[in-house]
């Protein structure tokens, strides 16, 4: 490969990579990581311990699934809805007034908040699959075990671009932060009563002890692939915007 | 000679509420440094947002190196440093960490970004703080940095805003002088200060609630509103002294400014050295002690004071002419 294609490669990754290493390594060295993890590790172990008597894997796994869906999701509306509007005066001034695209900014901080929400589920989730497995009746099939992980995880996601497209368009934070608090539990709590099962996160863990045990019915699926699209859609609808927006 | 900056009929409008910049047409020639001036609130942060493409005018356009500067001319911010007022650095990286930072944003590679990292610490004077966290640097080390950073790609040109902004007269000076050496460079500085723009700038816009009132080299400026006008610095007696003045012929005014000044403004009709030396004459045959002779028009702070003047005294006709 030529010179000229390696530069022409490096200014179009190198900057989307600077802004995505500098927010992750940011928030994984912050406090609330530390404090996070502190206190997902032993929520986790202590659900183990308490209940690895009497109920098998198939029911303690989405328990401790269920507490990233109702208490961890505030830190990471906290962390997400103001990505961008806690930044807009650093923002113009250190970033987007050097050579740097709009997309490539966005998109680094869609990516960093995704895999920094990634990181911190799955250290927290692998205490609890470890623990469950070895404490616990064992009544899990593998590949359901891995869905039912995985299909949280792309709720988490959905959560994530939700916040970091609240900040993006609201540049008040705490106003952005509200708003997803309202969306996120309206979702969990009362779309099942209002018979948008499909679209309720507490729809996907309500039906993980059977997935977890091997029964592929359609619904998770369904439920999964919806909050992929919703993802994408906001991802891009933001991105869009931000490459119009004054800073 | 060639634009490097070049606004025509610049306008930008907050949310149906406030005329920020007002029609504003400026050109920045190649390789000067152009002072903008204004007081707090007249635009001039505006509209270098406008003309980095921060923020999209609501009419007019701007171009830079011929260009015409969008959201999206990420490679024409390629050739332009940039130090806004009171930089906001991330708190927990040290100098060396934020210039590769900003060395990485403009895709540099390794090499590059050391090689350049290493003259800009020691050119600011920041070497012994190298390795220190920026969440413990004063006011005086952030502009320092944000002046490295806005060097590390070895721009073209070069916007300062307001980078004197909440230094004492020691940092200040070192901040001056560091801008004085640059060369090679156009510059862009907005600042309020007006003796920071007459030591260092060769040109100057004035602008005033969004409006620019006036363009071109400093020295015009001053001519253009030369008033036959001198400032005394005396010591003694100055009672008499200005009752005395005021019987000479071509003297207008005469007026007291405290203890120790008096500004003498003669009739335009005859020459400033005529009336000087007849004030010279008069000030021999007393006791008093001539500390300073200063001459009106080389005090920017009256010219540009006087262009303000002019300019809102100009009422409606300042909308029918252009």
């Amino acid at each position: 490969m030529g010179s000229l294609e390696q530069s022409k490669i490096r200014r179009t990754i190198m900057p989307f990579l600077a802004i995505f290493q500098a927010d992750l390594e940011a928030l994984l060295k912050s406090r609330i990581t530390y404090g996070w993890l502190i206190a997902g590790v032993f929520l986790q172990v202590i659900r183990v311990l308490s209940n690895s008597r009497i109920t098998p894997t198939s029911v303690i796994i989405p328990l401790g699934l269920n507490d990233f869906i109702i208490i961890w999701s505030m830190l990471i509306i906290g962390t997400t809805a103001s990505t961008v509007s806690s930044e807009t005066g650093e923002l113009a001034d250190s970033i987007m007034s050097k050579s740097v695209k709009r997309q490539d900014y966005i998109f680094a901080k869609f990516a960093s908040r995704i895999v920094y929400v990634a990181i911190m589920y799955l250290a927290i989730t692998l205490v609890l699959v470890i623990a469950s497995l070895r404490l616990a009746e064992n009544d899990y099939d593998i590949y359901g075990l891995v869905a039912a992980i995985l299909f949280v995880l792309i709720a988490l996601i959905m959560l994530t671009s939700l916040g970091v497209s609240l900040s993006t368009f609201i540049s008040n934070s705490v106003i952005a932060i509200v708003t997803l608090l309202i969306l996120w539990y309206s979702m969990t709590a009362f779309f099942p009563l209002l018979d948008m099962e499909l679209l309720s996160p507490s729809n996907l863990i309500a039906k993980m002890p059977d997935l977890i045990q091997g029964d592929w019915t359609g619904d998770s699926w369904i439920t999964a692939v919806i909050f992929g699209y919703i993802s994408v859609v906001f991802t891009f609808l933001t991105a869009s915007y931000f490459t119009t927006k004054d800073l | 000679m060639t634009s490097i900056i070049e606004t025509t009929n610049l306008t930008k409008i907050f949310g149906h509420k406030l005329i920020a910049v007002n029609n504003l047409s400026l050109e920045v020639e190649e390789g000067s440094v152009y002072g903008f001036l204004g007081p707090n609130g007249a635009g001039k942060t505006t509209t270098i947002r406008l003309v980095l493409g921060l923020i999209r005018p609501t009419a007019g356009e701007v171009t830079v190196f011929g260009e015409r500067m969008l959201p999206s001319s990420s490679e024409l911010r390629r050739r332009i440093g940039y130090l806004p007022t009171n930089p906001k650095l991330p708190p927990k990286m040290t100098p060396i960490m934020y210039l590769d930072f900003v060395g990485k944003l403009f895709a540099q590679n390794k090499d590059q970004r050391t090689s350049r990292l290493s003259k800009l610490i020691r050119s600011v004077d920041l070497l012994p703080s190298a390795s220190r966290e920026i969440k413990g640097f004063s006011t005086g080390m952030v502009t320092r940095l944000g002046l490295a950073a806005a060097l590390m790609n070895d721009p073209d040109l070069l916007i300062l805003d307001e980078p004197t902004s909440g230094l004492d007269p020691t940092g200040r000076k070192s901040t001056l002088d560091l801008i004085e050496e640059l060369d090679n460079k156009t510059i862009f500085v907005s600042s309020h200060i007006l003796s920071d723009i007459e030591r260092i700038c060769t040109h100057v816009g004035v602008v005033n609630e969004g409006k620019l009132i006036y363009s071109g080299p400093i020295k015009e400026m001053k001519k253009q509103i030369q008033r036959n006008r001198i400032r005394l610095e005396l010591d003694g007696n100055l009672d008499d002294f200005c009752e005395k003045l005021k019987s000479i012929n071509y003297v207008m005014d005469v007026e007291r400014r405290g203890d120790f000044t008096i500004d003498i403004t003669f009739d335009s009709q005859i020459s400033t050295i005529i009336g000087l030396k007849q004030v010279i004459e008069l000030l021999s045959e007393t006791e008093i002690e001539l500390i300073s002779i200063n001459s009106s028009t080389s005090r920017i702070e009256d010219a540009f004071l006087a262009l303000l003047e002019e300019e809102e005294s100009r009422g409606f006709l300042r909308a029918v002419e252009d």
